[in-house]
């Protein structure tokens, strides 16, 4: 396949101004030269490669500071205007590796309730960044509210249980919470962003440094897909933070659900278009019924064309986002239930239809697009992994509330 | 309802043997295969795991199923000569597949070869002698193989109605009173060394169409010139080997073939409806585990501080699900129950098209609601959905490639067209 991706699944490239492309540009290439280019070798040696390909990506080109501002030696990519470019930036992590971008993802989108304007906080930003932006590599982890277990009567965010708790204690607040299930890395992370509940139940976040030792982590989890970025359950157990770590403000549970659904919608629609390249060469390099080059049969056709449609369709939706966030002023902030039920629905809608591309593609590859040896499959593990997680409780039933509640005005649910 | 059990089957089909068979293999996969096959993805090239519950499963010093199939006189149980042949079938698959579905195939594809010659009315008395104390006499489990899928092909040698066999590059020649084989297959269940026979389906005269010169010659793994490749690595169904063989001048007796010019075409297309009922089983096993799992999850997580299944739009969700579990297990009995009417007076054929379009139909609708329950069971479980622990994600990765399989959905959508309106070029 020789066509030009961006050429294909079109985007409005007026949203990404010159420099967020010569970003994109370089992500591009370290995707193509260090992942795309040697698969085999990059599957065969994942656990390392994992993480020198993070390190060059974070450390080398220096996405780790992304989104922190330019006073923090960062690229300054803090306002909401560089969602656009933030979300190109994943798309093009996702095409090479889903995990790598479910770790980047999660990482801009913590910083993002610290660090996007209007809400720079400044005084927890000069805290986290030195350390946890600096020259060495340092994984987030996010804990989200979710489901909780029968007998328990728990604090609530939108239908979702906030299993954490967060109390004044000092000049600073404990954190505690048991068995909390991360998005992502909770075995290894050096810092955490969990949902907690205040006293009265009002949610809030708090950042929790990795190394307090009053953290216990479980043994990592086998998962379905994502499991370079190893992932456990955790329990904090009054840890101590203090009290600028803890943020309050009206809307920031919603931020960080309107950042992660724009940015892991960014990773799977990267990781759709590398799967749209795998099988386009599958499709002219295969034979069907004695002869004939599979893409040009109607059928196999058919299922292609399912395949393009929803990757194309998914990035569309993945810029509709974007833009949203970016445009404040038309919108309103990433906070607000406008911005926050389209962020949802748009994020659904994006794993869904990459699901689907991926589902559809496998049809025709049979047996190879189980095998490892053609990397689709692991594609296919991955998006399932982010789709599940995305969904939060009863295959997202909190989701459908938020968008009945905000286009039918339901007060009850 | 009171359990899994309760899922829909039409009670009439069901063969006498069905409760205590099923009893018996529920026992089996209830303490040899569910405590353990979380760490059967680790366990995909040695089966050091594995292999033990094969034994368990297949072999004489367990339930002794991998004899099932032969003549009572064979020392076997003469299941291929019953009338519940495809009915005992499904809930072999089921009861297997609940526990783990990549067993199942592997199990049950040591009888898809046999069945060419051991069910009514094809039973080759002398291959059937010949090949009964290997699978019969054995303590441990023996598997057989259907060495079928070629590199250039993919689906097209099952897809005979169309090319009448003129794709298939693996040859057999008849030197005095040995079959000589050449060719290259891929992907069979029960390579990468596992498999002690197999039946290798050929052509007697490269390129031609006419379905006498379509063979199925069967060759015991440890002639010479049969080499096989390591397994694959694949995204689940570890307890599935799979790998490349070469055949290089294998020579093989000349009555190894299983019947004779155009019966081997019959009987590799009788093949094919054993190999749709199965997986409907087997897909209908993995349900009623889904079911099972589920059942508990939504009963002890909470939505809105209520268990998940009290909560309106979850409970639409899996109400769902359920519903397509009973389903599909209603189809695939009657997939099942065409088989074994294949003897009646209104029965079909099981090489008709009637039989062979029709399963396809079913199997592909099963696999359809398959994957798509499966999924949505795991975005039910949300953050779990994807943790080995919850066994789900298992089965979705499992299943995902008995959608794929024997030609997969397109061939089960062009068999349908066919069949259903007369299409005469697809």
């Amino acid at each position: 396949m020789n066509k030009v991706l961006d050429e294909l699944f079109v985007y409005p490239k007026g949203l990404v101004d010159e420099e967020s492309k010569r970003v994109i540009h370089l992500v591009r290439q370290w995707a193509d030269k260090e992942i795309i280019s040697k698969r085999q070798e990059y599957r065969e040696n994942y656990e390392k490669l994992f993480i020198e390909t993070r390190k060059s990506l974070n450390l080398t080109i220096g996405l780790q500071r992304l989104t922190l501002p330019e006073e923090h030696g960062g690229f300054g990519w803090n306002n909401p205007a560089s969602a656009p470019g933030i979300a190109s930036v994943l798309t093009e992590i996702g095409r090479a590796d889903a995990a790598i971008g479910v770790a980047t993802a999660v990482k801009y989108t913590m910083l993002a309730v610290i660090t996007m304007a209007p809400n720079f906080d400044k005084a927890l930003c000069d805290a986290l960044a030195p350390v946890y932006c600096g020259e060495e590599l340092k994984t987030f982890s996010l804990i989200l509210p979710g489901m909780g277990n029968v007998g328990q009567d728990t604090p609530l965010f939108l239908g979702r249980s906030i299993l954490a708790s967060v109390e004044p204690e000092g000049d600073g607040y404990v954190v505690n919470g048991k068995n909390l299930r991360p998005i992502n890395s909770g075995a290894v992370a050096d810092l955490f962003c969990v949902v907690c509940a205040d006293k009265t139940g009002k949610p809030c976040i708090a950042f929790v440094p990795g190394d307090n030792t009053n953290i216990v982590r479980g043994k990592t989890l086998l998962e379905t897909g994502l499991n370079a970025s190893s992932n456990a359950d955790v329990s904090f157990n009054n840890v101590k933070i203090p009290k600028s770590y803890v943020i309050s403000r009206q809307g920031v549970v919603e931020e960080l659900y309107t950042w992660l659904n724009l940015l892991l919608g960014g990773v799977s629609v990267g990781t759709g278009m590398n799967f749209f390249e795998m099988v386009g060469d599958w499709s002219e390099t295969r034979t069907i019924k004695g002869g004939y080059m599979m893409k040009e049969n109607p059928l196999c056709a058919s299922v292609l064309a399912d395949v393009a449609d929803e990757v194309f369709t998914s990035r569309l939706f993945l810029y509709d986002l974007a833009q949203t966030i970016s445009k404040p002023n038309d919108w309103g902030q990433s906070s607000s239930q406008r911005v926050y039920t389209i962020a949802q629905v748009l994020g659904s809608k994006i794993q869904q239809n990459v699901m689907r591309a991926i589902n559809r593609g496998l049809e025709l590859m049979g047996s190879a697009g189980y095998s490892k040896e053609w990397h689709v499959e692991k594609h296919w593990r991955d998006i399932k992994t982010i789709q599940s997680y995305l969904c939060g409780v009863g295959a997202e039933a909190p989701v459908k509330m938020d968008t009945a509640r905000f286009f039918f005005d339901c007060k009850d649910i | 309802m009171k359990n899994f059990d309760e899922f829909s089957k039409p009670e009439e089909y069901i063969s006498p043997m069905d409760k205590h068979i099923r009893s018996v293999i529920r026992n089996w996969a209830d303490k040899e295969v569910m405590p353990y096959r979380r760490k059967y993805d680790e366990d995909w090239k040695d089966h050091h795991i594995i292999e033990p519950a094969f034994d368990k499963l297949m072999g004489n010093s367990g339930i002794g199923l991998q004899k099932a199939l032969f003549p009572p006189e064979l020392g076997g149980w003469g299941i291929g000569q019953s009338d519940s042949a495809f009915t005992i079938s499904c809930a072999l698959a089921e009861e297997v597949g609940r526990a783990d579905t990549a067993m199942a195939v592997a199990f049950m594809v040591t009888y898809w070869p046999l069945t060419t010659i051991l069910v009514e009315p094809h039973v080759n008395w002398r291959l059937a002698k010949e090949f009964a104390p290997m699978f019969c006499n054995a303590e441990k489990a023996v598997f057989a193989a259907n060495a079928m899928t070629e590199p250039q092909g993919g689906a097209d040698i099952e897809n005979l109605e169309l090319t009448g066999g003129k794709t298939i590059r693996t040859v057999a020649r008849l030197e005095g009173d040995e079959w000589v084989i050449n060719g290259h297959k891929l992907w069979p269940t029960n390579s990468g060394g596992v498999a002690k026979l197999f039946v290798v389906p050929c052509t007697t005269k490269p390129g031609s169409t006419d379905l006498k010169d379509f063979a199925m010659i069967f060759v015991p793994a440890d002639t010479k010139g049969v080499t096989q490749g390591g397994p694959y690595e694949k995204a689940g169904m570890a307890a599935d080997k799979n790998s490349d063989i070469w055949f290089e001048d294998v020579r093989v007796p000349s009555w190894y073939r299983a019947h004779g010019p155009s019966m081997d075409a019959q009987v590799f297309r009788e093949i094919i409806p054993w190999g749709l009922a199965a997986s409907m089983g087997f897909m209908c096993g993995a349900m009623l585990n889904l079911y099972e799992i589920l059942y508990d999850f939504v009963s002890t997580k909470t939505y809105k501080n209520k268990p998940l299944k009290e909560d309106d739009h979850i409970a639409s969700i899996i109400g769902r699900i359920a519903g397509d579990i009973d389903i599909c297990r209603i189809l695939s009995y009657e997939a099942a129950k065409m088989g074994d009417r294949r003897n009646k007076p209104y029965g079909y054929p099981i090489y008709s098209d009637e039989v062979a379009c029709k399963m396809r139909n079913l199997k592909d609708f099963v696999s359809d609601r398959a994957v798509d329950i499966f999924g949505k069971a795991m975005d039910v479980l949300g953050p779990y959905g994807a943790d080995r622990e919850y066994d789900i994600e298992k089965h979705w990765r499992d299943i995902k490639i008995i959608q794929l399989w024997m030609g997969g959905k397109q061939l089960c959508q062009m068999e349908a067209a066919r069949y259903f309106f007369n299409c005469k070029t697809l």
